[in-house]
């Protein structure tokens, strides 16, 4: 197949850190290429240079035979480069028609528009990715994964010849990704290439031809999907054998801490019961929208449900606000750590005290700034958050470093229960390990947890228990014993892709 | 076709006002006429052309609060020059007039781009600053009917479809032309130009406006300049209207023609608004305003009910956003 894109040789530096350090990369028509690598390795650095965005200090761009030293924007819309980004970039209150069309309409400089002409520029691209949605819904009205769709559309719109997609998957559920992975899939087959980037290493695996590894600016290889194996693969991304630890609960305090019976909310979930004991880590899983989340903010006082009892230390307790759960010693971190868990704009330091306002103070009134620093530096310490100082601003610090923060600012309420909702989600490989092993010593200490996720290998590695949940109910509690077994990995699965199977057959019906 | 929630929204908008006349009328039926109808139209014909300017600012995600004093400045200004040339032309008021204020804006738009500041702040900023200019550079004395231009009033008092009643002559205020033609014309920019579609693009999302190749500096050239020019063709019609210029007017009633646009549908967050919703919007304050003396309530219940029918407008559009995020398991209360 024919080259369409060649990278030689290039560099880019930013204030003395080289971004990108002597990358050359090739790519072909009807290629899926992975970029693969962990956050700040240089992969969206790269994206940037090919797509007009940064200038690359040197080395060549050669897109469809036309060299560049560096790209416009519109260039690179022109040699057919699309870059759909992790925001999706769509207009809210557009219809989803609109969105499609109004790229290439725009790049083709069109000053009146024609309404016909922009529905059928979109009825045209929905047909090549064979899919059908409304059109004439508005994207804030339509679903995450349509509007994913309407992202690729209005990127094939504009004749794209290679498209770059950062972390597509990441809000999807299991079924939405599959769909995805199926459009990718049939434009592969009609000749576009297609780079991929994602922290998901199954996904990585199931649809790449080829995999470009980097770390540090520096590409390490290029790989066949052959010729790694995701061992491999996190081995070559960070540069050291990553294991993750199995956790065994060590804990030998068997008081039950919170106790949940037969909790209800309608819609939502039903008749969930379940106990923790100090130590525990009890796993949650399920697909996207089976009521783990639901559940999860129940426990919060968000939420609140509507039969059944919570108990804490053996006494019914009512949570119906976030303040009553911190009350009773319960933490949450949430799915969103950027709306939800953060204060995007401020220090460090009073993200982590932000949670324990009240008592960092002088005479009850005014706030101990002294004492707060000292709060913020012993937790950044503790959870080895890669800060230049507590006063840097959240917003700077890359994901697992604001994880890291997050946590930091609930363990500083010394919580009984923690309540993690996919703490590891968009992560790289070398702060997932550093959160686990986190979350393993908070257990050691005596506090239990409750570990959402999605992520097989994850929950297998870090539970010591697991509810299987679909539907709004729990179908299966694995106990220790059975998790330690080699067949438990597949067994959870089954029942995970049985319940998909399951899913899909009824969206048919 | 499927009726979509925005359109659904104008429509109880309509039905409100409906039903509201249809009381008015059973209180005092002297209110079912053309006369009132006619009224309200001549009334509210100067809010009319202002909360289409501002409407556009808004969609494209800012806000103007300068343009009274933006129309009161071009209005002002070019009646001194025609003072001081004797000069009694309408094509020359109305053109002076839009050229000022439009460049009015102009400063407007370069302001909130360089300060990249809210532009609440700013245009309160030139507000001031604008009429502060005015004021101590170009006049601050009142005229009377006797001594303006004779085209102002004549263009004031003209009428089309009038008719004779036996209270004396009665007919539409000629304003309603360029009502007409400035609703006409914003209606082709925002649906029919990429421009309009730019503007709306802008509101939604900036970062991605750009990345599709919008230049939103032009864009906010644009609305801010075409706000400007609104205001100044309505501060001349304001003249013909009242027959008489003053130096204070206007100046402190935007925030009026601001909440008429939110009770219309307007996005304060920008993005979504439609022409016709902040007409009826406009209407719906000018129909309390004209009415509550009808059903026997002082003029002083009017501020309530327009305060009551904001308050509403703005609680029911939020509580329709807090559903959308309560179902993706949002909860900002």
């Amino acid at each position: 197949m024919e080259e369409v894109l060649s990278v030689r040789n290039l560099y880019k530096s930013f204030i003395g850190v080289k971004a990108l350090n002597d990358i050359s990369l090739s790519i072909r028509q009807g290629e899926i290429h992975c970029l693969a690598g962990e956050n700040g390795c240089g992969k969206s650095t790269l994206i940037k240079c090919i797509s007009g965005v940064y200038a690359p200090d040197s080395g060549k761009i050669i897109l469809n035979g036309h060299s560049y030293s560096s790209l416009t924007p519109a260039q690179a819309i022109k040699e057919g480069v699309q870059v759909i980004y992790q925001d999706l970039s769509l207009f809210r209150h557009m219809s989803v028609a609109e969105n499609i069309a109004i790229g290439k309409m725009h790049f083709e400089n069109k000053r009146i528009i024609n309404w016909k002409e922009i529905r059928k520029i979109a009825e045209e691209q929905l047909e090549k990715v064979g899919v059908s949605i409304d059109l004439d819904q508005t994207i804030g009205e339509t679903s995450l994964a349509n509007r994913q769709i309407a992202a690729i559309c209005r990127a094939l719109a504009q004749d794209a010849k290679i498209l770059f997609m950062d972390e597509p998957t990441t809000a999807l559920t299991k079924k939405e990704v599959s769909r995805l992975l199926n459009i990718i899939l049939e434009l592969k087959k009609k000749g576009l290439a297609i780079v991929f980037i994602s922290h998901k290493l199954d996904e990585v695996f199931s649809v790449a031809d080829k995999i470009t590894i980097f770390r540090n600016g520096c590409k390490i290889g290029d790989f066949n999907k052959e010729d790694l194996d995701e061992k491999k693969l996190s081995y070559y991304m960070t540069g050291r054998e990553v294991e993750y630890p199995k956790y065994i609960r060590k804990c030998n305090d068997n008081n039950v801490i919170m106790e949940v019976n037969h909790l209800t909310r309608k819609d939502h979930y039903e008749d969930i019961s379940f106990k923790m004991r100090p130590g525990d880590i009890v796993g949650l899983i399920g697909l996207l929208g089976s009521g783990r989340t639901e559940l999860a903010m129940s426990l919060f006082g968000l939420n609140p449900a509507q039969t059944g009892q919570i108990k804490i230390n053996g006494k019914v307790v009512k949570i119906n606000s976030p303040m009553a759960a911190k009350k009773h010693g319960i933490a949450m971190l949430p799915e969103d750590r950027i709306t939800q868990g953060l204060f995007m704009d401020r220090e460090i330091k009073e993200n982590i005290s932000s949670s324990i306002v009240d008592t960092v103070t002088k005479n009850k009134v005014l706030i101990d700034r002294k004492a707060e620093n000292d709060i913020a530096k012993h937790y950044v310490e503790e959870l080895k958050v890669r800060t230049p100082s507590v006063e840097t601003v959240v917003g700077n610090l890359s994901g697992g470093n604001q994880q890291k923060v997050v946590i930091g600012k609930w363990v500083a309420t010394h919580p009984r229960v923690f309540i993690m909702d996919t703490p590891t989600v968009g992560i790289d490989i070398g702060s997932k390990a550093e959160i686990y092993e986190q979350i393993h010593k908070f257990a050691d200490q005596g506090m239990a947890i409750l570990f959402i996720s999605d992520e097989i290998p994850e929950i297998i590695a870090n539970c010591n228990r697991v509810i299987v949940m679909r539907s709004g109910r729990c179908i299966r509690v694995i106990e220790e014993d059975e998790l330690m077994m080699p067949e438990a990995p597949k067994l959870i699965s089954e029942l995970i892709s049985n319940n998909a199977e399951r899913e899909r057959e009824e969206a048919v019906q | 076709m499927k009726i979509k929630i925005k359109d659904r929204y104008q429509t109880i908008l309509l039905i409100i006002i409906l039903t509201y006349s249809l009381f008015v009328g059973l209180v005092n039926p002297a209110f079912f006429s053309v006369e009132t109808l006619f009224d309200l139209i001549r009334t509210s014909s100067t809010s009319l052309i202002v909360v289409i300017g501002l409407l556009l600012v808004m969609i494209s995600g800012g806000i103007d609060v300068s343009f009274m004093a933006v129309a009161l400045f071009g209005s002002y200004t070019t009646i001194k020059i025609m003072f001081a040339l004797g000069i009694n032309s309408l094509i020359f008021a109305f053109g002076v007039s839009i050229l000022i204020a439009g460049l009015l804006g102009l400063i407007n738009a370069l302001l909130v781009n360089w300060l990249k500041l809210p532009p609440f702040i700013i245009t309160l900023g030139t507000q001031s600053l604008f009429h502060g200019i005015m004021t101590t550079f170009i006049g601050d004395k009142s005229f009377g009917a006797g001594v303006l231009p004779s085209c102002l009033n004549s263009f004031g008092q003209a009428t089309i479809f009038s008719f004779q009643t036996k209270d004396g002559k009665f007919g539409l205020t000629v304003s309603i032309i360029p009502i007409l033609l400035v609703g006409l014309i914003t209606w082709f920019i925002l649906y029919r130009t990429m421009l309009g579609r730019g503007i709306i693009a802008l509101g939604n999302s900036e970062e991605a406006a750009r990345r599709i190749g919008f230049n939103p500096f032009l864009i906010r050239l644009f609305v801010y300049t075409y706000s400007g020019m609104l205001s100044g063709l309505m501060g001349i019609i304001y003249v013909t209207q009242v027959n008489a210029l003053y130096p204070n007017k206007l100046v402190g009633e935007e925030l009026m023609i601001v909440a008429a646009a939110v009770i219309g549908g307007t996005k304060i967050t920008g993005g979504q608004g439609k022409i016709f919703g902040a007409i009826l919007g406009v209407l719906i304050i000018y129909l309390l305003n004209s009415t509550l003396i009808l059903i026997g309530l002082s003029s002083s219940w009017n501020d309530l009910f327009v305060g009551a029918i904001l308050v509403i407008s703005i609680a029911v559009s939020s509580y329709q956003e807090r559903i959308k995020n309560r179902k993706n398991m949002i909860f900002t209360e």
